[in-house]
């Protein structure tokens, strides 16, 4: 992958939405090529029929599912950012918890609940195993035992003392 | 440096007018560090000015915009089937004679019906694009409008490839015909250039 930074916030909305729906319809088509080919009838050539045509039915919809998760998460990351001036674990936690709860907006209200302690829980999970890989691979950058320079002796010295020109 | 901390610094003679300016392109050099001793006229006056990685491209690649392409033509495809659902289940379900919650879940219905639809569509077709173009740019090495046309006309055989030999063929020319269209048009400025007659 090449350096790869994420979008400043208005246009990661869109960024996110394109990289949820690249996965899920990728993966869908993984997952369900290997559904179709199990449920499709004996013979190998009708399996692979049954394969492509339910990664032409499924694919796309799995893809445009996630696709709706990830920008309308992103929306709200932003919106938050907008309005919270700080970006932090919260401002995802709450927005997938929202996420969850406006997409299950039409299956009533536990329904919502639901969706949204799962959306919740999920994203800080994300964010708890982001935090302690930080946690981990900044370990490694400690230094062991710091020399650190007198600042005092700097100004002290005159203009031939040593001068040295970098 | 102004008046009264020039005394400090200057151990090599008074100041003149030239030390204030010490990248002067001649004349004295002496009282700056060698390092800072060149001539201006090295610094690119015009134009913008990048740094770039050592063995970077000079563009964004094609991996970098791929997501926001793929978002956008998500987003769009859903904004244009949204509407579409929103006029069609406008009319129907008054030629059905619907009222009230029924007509607003049927009109709900219509709207994200239409817009997953064509969202789904121009979003898979974007990811074939997407991809073709990224595999095509990385296995040539370079980055160029034949990399674009011939994603597109791999995308349109791509997703016309189960519907017959005709279809297929069909879904390739558009995208052929689409892509050249795009790539006469963001550069008419260079096709000017090449076929206009020299002006000397």
């Amino acid at each position: 992958m090449e350096e790869y930074a994420r979008e400043p916030c208005p246009w990661r909305i869109v960024d996110d939405c394109g990289g949820a729906f690249t996965m899920g319809a990728i993966g869908g088509a993984v997952f369900q090529s290997i559904k179709g080919f199990r449920n499709a009838p004996i013979g190998i050539n009708r399996r692979l029929l049954g394969s492509l045509a339910a990664v032409k039915e499924r694919a796309p919809v799995v893809g445009g599912n996630f696709a709706v998760w990830g920008g309308l998460f992103s929306t709200i990351d932003c919106t938050m950012v907008h309005i919270r001036k700080k970006e932090d674990p919260w401002n995802s936690i709450t927005s997938g918890a929202l996420t969850g709860a406006i997409l299950a907006v039409r299956n009533g209200a536990g329904a919502m609940v639901g969706s949204a302690v799962i959306g919740g829980v999920l994203l800080a999970l994300i964010e708890g195993v982001g935090i302690l890989f930080t946690r981990y691979s900044a370990e490694q950058f400690k230094p062991i035992n710091p020399q650190m320079e007198d600042p005092s002796q700097l100004s002290q010295s005159g203009p031939f003392g040593n001068q040295q020109y970098q | 440096m102004d008046h009264q901390n020039a005394g400090y610094l200057n151990v090599y003679g008074p100041p003149s007018a030239s030390a204030q300016f010490p990248y002067s392109p001649r004349g004295n050099f002496a009282p700056v560090s060698p390092y800072l001793n060149f001539d201006p006229a090295y610094l690119a006056q015009s134009g913008p000015e990048w740094i770039f990685p050592e063995g970077a491209s000079r563009q964004r690649g094609r991996f970098e915009l791929a997501f926001s392409q793929i978002g956008g033509s998500v987003m769009t495809g859903a904004l244009l089937g949204g509407f579409n659902g929103f006029y069609t289940g406008l009319k129907e379900t008054a030629a059905a004679g619907h009222v009230g919650s029924v007509r607003r879940t049927q009109m709900l219905n219509y709207i994200t019906k239409r817009g997953a639809g064509i969202g789904n569509t121009l979003g898979v077709i974007a990811v074939m694009y997407s991809s073709f173009g990224v595999i095509f740019s990385l296995v040539r090495g370079v980055d160029d409008e034949l990399n674009t046309v011939s994603a597109a006309t791999a995308a349109g055989l791509l997703y016309k490839s189960s519907a017959g030999l005709r279809r297929c063929a069909v879904g390739g020319a558009l995208g052929f015909s689409l892509a050249t269209a795009y790539c006469l048009w963001t550069g008419r400025d260079r096709l000017q250039q090449m076929f206009s007659p020299s002006p000397a």
